[in-house]
């Protein structure tokens, strides 16, 4: 079946059926998972998930409806069902769809080559990885190796002329395991997840981390309750900065909901943070052409050096704030209404190597793993709980778990003083290591 | 399950555009797979006997490389979403979600493949797939299904397709009265409605043969207060295998006012104190604390992979006398029970843990293979493009003998947890965390300020160890539980508690 055609020509159904305005999403997916535990298959599955999104306006309200059933019946009711949903919801003169405004052209979201790798090889590189996060004798147990991949092609059509398409894959391969100590358990893993095979991290590489993360915890001990410095790891500053950015979604500025509503030019945080967001990386996994409703992609800064420069937007929500979307709509499926979310957020790095960081802190805590809600994109306030390394006089002294870190927003966002310079610039999220100079810190 | 091979009888298919009528519906979208459940549910016998031929071909094609297991899982959901925020209703979503699994089991293996188009080949080609797993392995010859029946423990009064979709949204628009109403300081208030009807076809090489339907509501009030630069999101929630007429036993303005009395309350509320406390938590969703800190480790997947922190412990103290946990999927129209679960072993209830000794954990049919246990029912999965994983039901601390009120006042300094936000746990290591959205220090056995930021955290053999007082009050609260990337719907039970010497986490000394 002709998708593109398909979409095209139930955008005209729509409005035959009494739409003012229609835009249909069609994904259609083929997905391999492949998991491994004690060096034989635990399960293979293989998938080809698929359907359509229908979203209507009529008479300015909205009404969405989608289904997997491409039968022609189905279809009809699917999109009747819409224009009903569509005559209940509230009207609202923001409920636009975007023009064809073209797309950003990014090289690198499909590699042909991940469907053409055999099955068998897809298989022997799981063993071999759980095979080497195994080798050492701390580690006693695995939870399982794997290998996944993904392609999706997805469609988009308008009644404003939009017709847009792109095809895009991935892969990923990962690994658990566990050291036991007596009575102690202590887990790690790594993965790779990469848009391209060849991409994918070498896998003495990411056993070794995995491994490393397990025995590395075992024995913690306790420290007190204090204040003191928190090095956030790279493995975990991204959470601190996904309260910032989820605060600078235009719709919840706007719904007063974000603590950085008012804060537009001004500054909220240290100078040594800025954030961008790029849609457009070529060969990342959180880069397309267009975003979630066929707007396309940009490369924009949301803060520099401490100080908010953007909010980011879908249609609707721009539409509200009198401005242009940004390309920030999510979509999660052809199941989702779109919603308004970031690409790939890029944290530009500082002067220090994270061994220099923790070589100049006195007392602190250098966090490798947060678990709870982290920053509140509402309050700005930051609360979770908290593992990682003790360190005193500049140097690490036992590993710590089962703390908890607390700080307000303005404690926390301009106590940021030291910005590391490891950026992994083959991730979707580029956070390096930094260091906030005191939090709350609560042990025993 | 091709149309052009089993026409479909006129009969059960016009029935269903009745009630869909009678409801006032426009249109009634009729996937084929629904056309069929509801002619088996109603026992049109020639669709159910065509249907049974296909499935037995798909579960020997299944079997014919190997492996002693294989089933087949057929599932349709039609679901409806609407939200209002800000006095809006700004959207509504329809959605018809159908397709169909086949799995293969072959000693620890397990092959799945699903397709979302429900004919004989593509059951066929799945099925095929997931043999892959069973190459080389010893086969046996699949037992000839036949229908079995189930008890029910779902009630359904109203039915959710003779619901108008303009009582849903008079249903929404009450709570969002109710909210605003409640306090000029509620800023924003944001209504979610959803209902699904789920319908299953569960059939195996045993000689199951299963099929029902499942309706569910979940209903969601968030509000914002605010007050200078003070803010808080409130929420409370409510949910049931049900009909409609779980609207008349807890109305929507009882569910706003419950969100909009947490916003005003916590206003004023103090940053959080950190150290290690004394915690009472209240009764009901609190629960969600022992889902998943004991709950998660109890699921017999980990224990099978000899990881789980639980591991080889039952029969072993491994709690407080006073603590007796169940999960128990039999619950009358709760959230988390269903009659029988994704892979057709009726639900049961599970004492989990005995007054403080571990009893046995919650198994699917691979875990119970794997551990020679019995099927406990909770072999669950959140749709056909998944395969099934041990799950909870409805998880609950039995009641005790002691007043809430008693173990308040009894407890002199510490924290008083009303609600908590939610959680997660390691289940290996057994480590959780919890948020707490609704906070207030204890002082002298009294309530007092309220605080805000705190966190729970903490290893889960500590916690059922430090229980030393259960409340005889329990009740429940709805959530969404997940793991491994699937979402199952699950309630959790809890009198009031009273846990002593728990890490709280907050930006006070």
């Amino acid at each position: 079946m002709n998708y593109k055609e398909l979409t095209e020509k139930l955008v005209d159904q729509c409005l035959r059926l009494g739409a003012d305005a229609a835009e249909v999403y069609l994904q259609s997916s083929r997905s391999l998972s492949i998991r491994i535990r004690n060096a034989d298959i635990e399960t293979v599955q293989e998938s080809s998930p698929m359907g359509i999104g229908f979203r209507v306006i009529v008479n300015n309200r909205l009404g969405f409806s989608h289904c997997n059933d491409f039968t022609d019946r189905s279809l009809t009711s699917t999109i009747e069902r819409a224009i009903a949903f569509a005559k209940l919801t509230s009207p609202d003169e923001n409920n636009v769809l975007p023009g064809d405004k073209g797309y950003t052209e990014i090289e690198g979201l499909f590699d042909q080559e991940i469907q053409n790798v055999p099955m068998d090889r897809k298989i022997n590189m799981a063993l071999e990885l759980e095979e080497l996060a195994l080798k050492d004798e701390r580690i006693t147990h695995s939870s399982g190796s794997g290998f996944g991949e993904r392609e999706t092609e997805t469609f988009i059509a308008n009644s404003n002329g939009l017709s847009q398409s792109f095809k895009s894959g991935s892969c990923s391969i990962s690994v658990g395991v566990v050291a036991q100590k007596g009575d102690q358990r202590s887990t790690g893993s790594e993965s790779s997840s990469k848009r391209f095979f060849a991409d994918l991290d070498p896998l003495p590489e990411i056993a070794e981390t995995a491994s490393q993360r397990a025995w590395e915890m075992l024995d913690p001990q306790p420290v007190r309750t204090q204040r003191a410095s928190v090095i956030f790891d790279s493995r975990v500053s991204s959470r601190l900065i996904g309260g910032i950015t989820g605060a600078l979604n235009g719709l919840r500025v706007m719904q007063g909901a974000s603590f950085l509503g008012d804060s537009m030019d001004k500054q909220f945080a240290s100078d040594l943070i800025t954030v961008i967001d790029d849609g457009t990386r070529q060969r990342i996994l959180g880069s397309s052409p267009f975003d979630g409703e066929g707007v396309p992609t940009a490369r924009r800064t949301l803060v520099e050096n401490g100080v908010v420069r953007n909010f980011y937007y879908n249609t609707y929500a721009a539409s509200r704030a009198g401005i242009e979307s940004t390309g920030n709509a999510s979509r999660g499926g052809y199941t989702r209404i779109p919603g308004i979310g970031t690409h790939n957020i890029l944290v530009p790095g500082g002067e220090h190597t994270p061994e220099q960081i923790i070589s100049q802190t006195r007392r602190g805590l250098l966090l490798n793993s947060i678990t709870g809600s982290g920053l509140s994109s509402v309050t700005g306030n930051f609360s979770g709980g908290a593992a990682g390394f003790w360190i005193e006089n500049g140097r690490i002294q036992h590993p710590v778990r089962g703390l908890t870190i607390a700080g307000n927003a303005e404690e926390v966002l301009y106590g940021i003083d030291m910005l590391g310079n490891d950026t992994d610039m083959s991730r979707s999220t580029v956070v390096p290591t930094f260091r906030v100079r005191e939090m709350q810190i609560g042990g025993v | 399950m091709n149309m052009k091979k089993f026409p479909l009888r006129s009969i059960p298919r016009r029935k269903f555009l009745e009630m869909s009528m009678k409801g006032g519906l426009l249109v009634a979208a009729t996937p084929t797979l629904l056309s069929h459940l509801v002619s088996c549910r109603e026992g049109t016998r020639p669709a159910i006997e065509m249907d049974k031929d296909t499935i037995s071909r798909v579960i020997r094609k299944a079997l014919e490389r190997g492996g002693e297991f294989a089933d087949v899982y057929l599932e349709n959901r039609i679901s409806r979403q609407i939200s209002m925020e800000e006095s809006i209703f700004n959207s509504g979503v329809y959605g018809i979600r159908q397709g169909a699994g086949v799995r293969v089991i072959a000693g620890d293996k397990t092959g799945y493949a699903y397709t979302d188009e429900i004919n004989e080949e593509n059951l066929m080609r799945a099925a095929e797939v997931a043999s892959y797993v069973a190459r080389n392995s010893q086969t046996i010859t699949p037992v000839d299904i036949a229908p079995a029946q189930r008890e029910s423990y779902i009630t359904v009064a109203k039915p959710l397709e003779e619901i108008a979709d303009n009582q849903r949204i008079e249903i929404m628009e009450r709570a969002n009265q109710a909210a605003l109403g409640y306090d000029p300081r509620i800023r924003m208030a944001s209504i979610s409605y959803y209902d699904q009807v789920r319908s299953r076809i569960i059939a195996n090489s045993e000689g199951l043969y299963l099929s029902d339907e499942l309706p569910l509501l979940m209903f969601i009030v968030s509000t914002l207060g605010e007050e200078g630069n003070n803010r808080h999101m409130g929420r409370d929630r409510l949910s049931h295998h049900s009909g409609f007429e779980m609207f008349e036993k807890t109305t929507p303005e009882e569910v706003a006012t419950t969100a909009a009395r947490e916003s005003v309350d916590m206003l004023v509320a103090e940053d959080s104190p950190a150290g290690t406390m004394d915690v009472v938590m209240e009764n009901g969703w609190g629960g969600v604390l022992v889902h998943e800190a004991v709950g998660h480790p109890l699921e017999a997947d980990n224990i099978a992979k000899g990881i789980g922190a639980f591991t080889g412990k039952v029969g072993q103290k491994v709690a407080a006398d006073c603590f007796t946990m169940v999960d128990d999927g039999t619950i009358p129209n709760e959230r988390g029970t269903i009659n029988f679960d994704d892979e057709g072993t009726p639900v049961k209830k599970n004492v989990l843990i005995e007054n403080g000794v571990l009893k046995g954990y919650m198994t699917d049919i691979l875990s119970a293979k794997q551990l020679d246990m019995k099927r406990t029912g909770n072999g669950r999965r959140e749709s056909y493009r998944n395969i099934p994983i041990p799950r909870m039901t409805n998880t609950f601390i039995q009641k005790g003998d002691d007043k809430p009120e008693d173990i308040l006042a009894s407890t002199k300094n510490g924290l008083y947890v009303q609600s908590l936000s939610g959680g997660s746990v390691n289940s290996v290591t057994g480590m959780f965390n919890f948020t707490c959205r609704e906070a207030y220090i204890i002082k002298n056995g009294k309530k007092t300020k309220p605080v805000r930021g705190a966190t729970l955290i903490g290893s889960c053999i500590d916690v059922v160890t430090n229980i030393d007082a259960v409340g005889d009050d329990l009740a429940f609260g709805p959530g969404n539980c997940g793991k491994g990337g699937q979402t199952a719907e699950v309630s959790v039970g809890q009198p009031t508690v009273r846990i002593r010497g728990i890490n709280v986490g907050g930006s006070r000394a």
